[in-house]
């Protein structure tokens, strides 16, 4: 029967936008980097596929550093997040009342500005001798030769700072779905609040975290950016190496393999994690 | 003279304008990727049997002029007035020829990167006239990318070009090439700061500047300076110079000096005092100095880079007796004065000098007094050029120079 049958194909129909977008944007791209990652040759001579691994080896020993950094950064950033965002999302979903949507606002409101102004405007903060640290510097509470840009700390920072939604909104909307009266029924089961914290919240919210988590250290780890603009001599991250064998260098083999490479350490991690978190909290 | 009076109105409002041409790109260099990205895309998977015969004598596609100039050049690199750029109106005034300008170039790899496909297989790209740097039309000289010129139609080079711009080690005999602007990477610091003159490259190596120093990212500029510091002429350098260099450069690295390694942000940072003294480019310097007039710009006493971007013909364009003809027409002293009155980079053509100096508006004869657009003799015999670096050496020095700024 063609009704029939047109049924049969209405689910198939319905994702096939969904499943071209995947296969033209990323799919085939992917295909290609992967491609790219394992050619030998140079810009003006062209480049051939010839199975060349060594752009695997030699980028990981050349790049170790960074790359260790990157997974590093990211790890403390996801962390820092976490701390920061927690107590002001749960403040908001359980203590906000008909405001909340006013707090979540005041809070998403500066990244309604573009990211890079954002982060230009660190740059004119805390300049050494810039409004901030100047007057610090002034009044003698700074040495003279304190400085915040161009450091480690101005990278993590600033990160955090820019990936801060990425983490609250997914704790916010777990945290809020859940159900008040399960505290209640703890209250009455005689928990005290600690233990309602840890036995009910945490784990209800714990979907949140996840989420928030990979959307957070995925990102920032390969975030060439934060760090181009805020780190300084010894701060280079792998983002920032990818971008300069892709665009400087054209060495387009290398840079395809070190993102290969850190697309592999980063599902690695994010697999240790769900393991450790537990698959069922993965989906929710 | 109207005109002049116009653009010198015009500079006096905004006098920073002409600063943004590198800067603007190195600011967006991020998202600029996606054009090389395509490159990217492109070149992959595809093999290139043989590169174009550099020996063969080349034939122009026509000996006729076609009435039309696709011109691709970098952002904010000739005058502009009011929404027209005058000297592209005066050329077809002139010729009858009208000008495509499109401003393409944001750097030159990855502009390198998007017609690197085409010209490889022997095809036209769609510009007849492009502007690089010297050391990018080397390589495209070794390529076999670049039409001859041919110096019977550029009368004006040959009796107004500067002498430096003649004969030039990247493109022997003006063969392929001319100078478009240039400008000079020295050293620029604020002697407020400092509390003395810097006079020479190791001055950027004195602890007491620790952690105010600035250095560039551009491997071609802190390399060849380094190189000239310890004496080493950068055109004769040898992987054991550059490797000496590396180390000379680490050093300051790790003890603390270098502040960080800048593209064109070096500016801003020089401008709020994050750092007292930096590798600079003299167009950026010369802007500066409206708001600070304490910047000094030097060439090292150990020797500084005269970078050159230079007007070339790229392998079967579809009008080169149009785009000779327009280099012709702006090596008319006039036209070399409109358009550096406006893009305020070094003017190869003397002669400029004058009819700027001559200017009723101070603003435009700032222009004509600066050394940072006419150089003095003095600095002229101090400048060099960037070695003209082939696939393997270019590979090797950026690597060597990525393990210092990508610690």
């Amino acid at each position: 029967m063609a009704t029939e049958g047109r049924k049969k194909l209405a689910p198939y129909l319905l994702t096939l936008p969904g499943v071209a977008f995947l296969v033209v944007f990323f799919a085939i791209p992917m295909a290609t980097v992967f491609s790219v990652s394992f050619q030998e040759g140079s810009l003006s001579k062209g480049f051939t596929f010839t199975g060349h691994y060594q752009n695997y080896t030699e980028t990981l020993a050349r790049y170790d550093t960074q790359l260790i950094r990157s997974l590093l950064v990211g790890l403390i950033v996801t962390i820092l997040t976490l701390v920061i965002s927690y107590p002001m999302m749960y403040w908001i979903a359980f203590r906000g009342g008909r405001r909340k949507n006013i707090y979540l606002l005041l809070i998403l409101l500066p990244f309604f500005t573009p990211f890079l102004i954002r982060t230009l405007m660190w740059k004119t903060i805390f300049a050494d001798e810039g409004i901030l640290l100047g007057a610090l510097k002034d009044i003698g509470l700074l040495p003279e030769s304190y400085q915040v840009l161009a450091t480690a700390t101005a990278v993590v920072a600033g990160m955090t700072y820019n990936f801060l939604p990425f983490m609250a909104l997914p704790l916010y909307v777990s945290l809020e779905k859940m159900d008040p009266r399960l505290l209640d029924a703890a209250a009455d089961l005689y928990s005290s609040r600690r233990q309602a914290f840890l036995k009910v919240t945490l784990p209800l919210s714990l979907p949140g975290v996840f989420a928030g988590s990979l959307l957070t250290f995925i990102p920032a780890v390969g975030d060439p950016i934060d760090p181009e603009l805020l780190g300084g001599v010894n701060t280079t991250m792998i983002g920032q190496v990818v971008q300069r064998e892709m665009l400087t260098n054209n060495a387009y083999p290398r840079g395809s393999a070190i993102s290969f490479m850190l697309m592999a350490a980063i599902l690695i991690g994010v697999f240790l994690y769900a393991r450790a978190l537990g698959t069922e909290e993965m989906t929710g | 003279m109207d005109r002049n009076r116009e653009i010198a109105r015009l500079l006096a409002e905004q006098p920073r304008r002409g600063m943004t041409r590198r800067d603007l790109l190195r600011r967006v260099g991020l998202s600029a990727g996606a054009a090389s990205l395509t490159a990217v895309l492109v070149a992959c998977g595809i093999k290139k049997e043989d590169t174009a015969d550099s020996g063969e004598k080349n034939t122009l596609t026509t000996d006729e002029e076609v009435g039309n100039l696709n011109f691709a050049n970098w952002p904010l690199y000739i005058d502009r007035v009011q929404g027209r750029r005058p000297t592209l109106d005066d050329f077809t005034k002139e010729t009858g020829i009208t000008v495509n300008y499109k401003e393409v170039i944001d750097d030159n790899e990855s502009f390198f990167g998007t017609i690197q496909e085409p010209l490889s297989g022997g095809q036209p790209i769609e510009w007849d006239m492009i502007v690089v740097t010297d050391w990018m039309i080397a390589k495209m000289v070794r390529l076999g990318y670049l039409e001859e010129l041919d110096p019977s139609l550029i009368p004006n080079f040959t009796a107004n070009a500067g002498q430096i711009y003649k004969d030039p080690s990247y493109d022997p005999g003006n063969k392929h090439s001319v100078p478009w602007q240039s400008g000079i990477t020295g050293i620029a610091y604020n002697p407020e700061l400092t509390g003395r003159d810097l006079t020479s490259f190791d001055d950027l190596f004195d602890p007491a500047f620790e952690g105010k120093v600035g250095m560039f990212k551009e491997m071609r500029d802190t390399f060849s300076l380094t190189l000239l510091s310890m004496g080493i002429e950068p055109l004769d350098a040898t992987e054991d110079d550059v490797v000496a260099a590396q180390t000379k450069l680490i050093q300051q690295r790790d003890d603390g000096i270098v502040r960080n390694y800048y593209g064109n942000e070096y500016a801003d940072a020089l401008v709020r005092g994050d750092i007292w003294a930096t590798i600079a480019w003299s167009g950026d310097v010369f802007q500066l100095q409206f708001d600070k007039p304490e910047l000094q710009f030097i060439v090292p006493d150990t020797g500084g880079i005269l970078w050159v971007d230079n007007m070339a013909i790229p392998e079967g364009a579809a009008a080169p007796i149009d785009a000779m003809k327009f280099m012709d027409f702006v090596y008319d002293p006039e036209i070399a004065a409109q358009i550096t009155a406006w893009v305020n980079y070094i003017c190869p053509v003397p002669a400029a000098q004058e009819i700027l100096a001559s200017a009723e508006d101070n603003y435009t004869r700032t222009v004509a007094e600066s050394p940072l657009v006419f150089p003095t003799p003095e600095m002229e015999a101090n400048l060099h050029s960037y070695k003209d670096l082939d696939e393997e050496e270019e590979q090797l020095w950026n690597d060597l120079f990525g393990e210092i700024i990508q610690g």
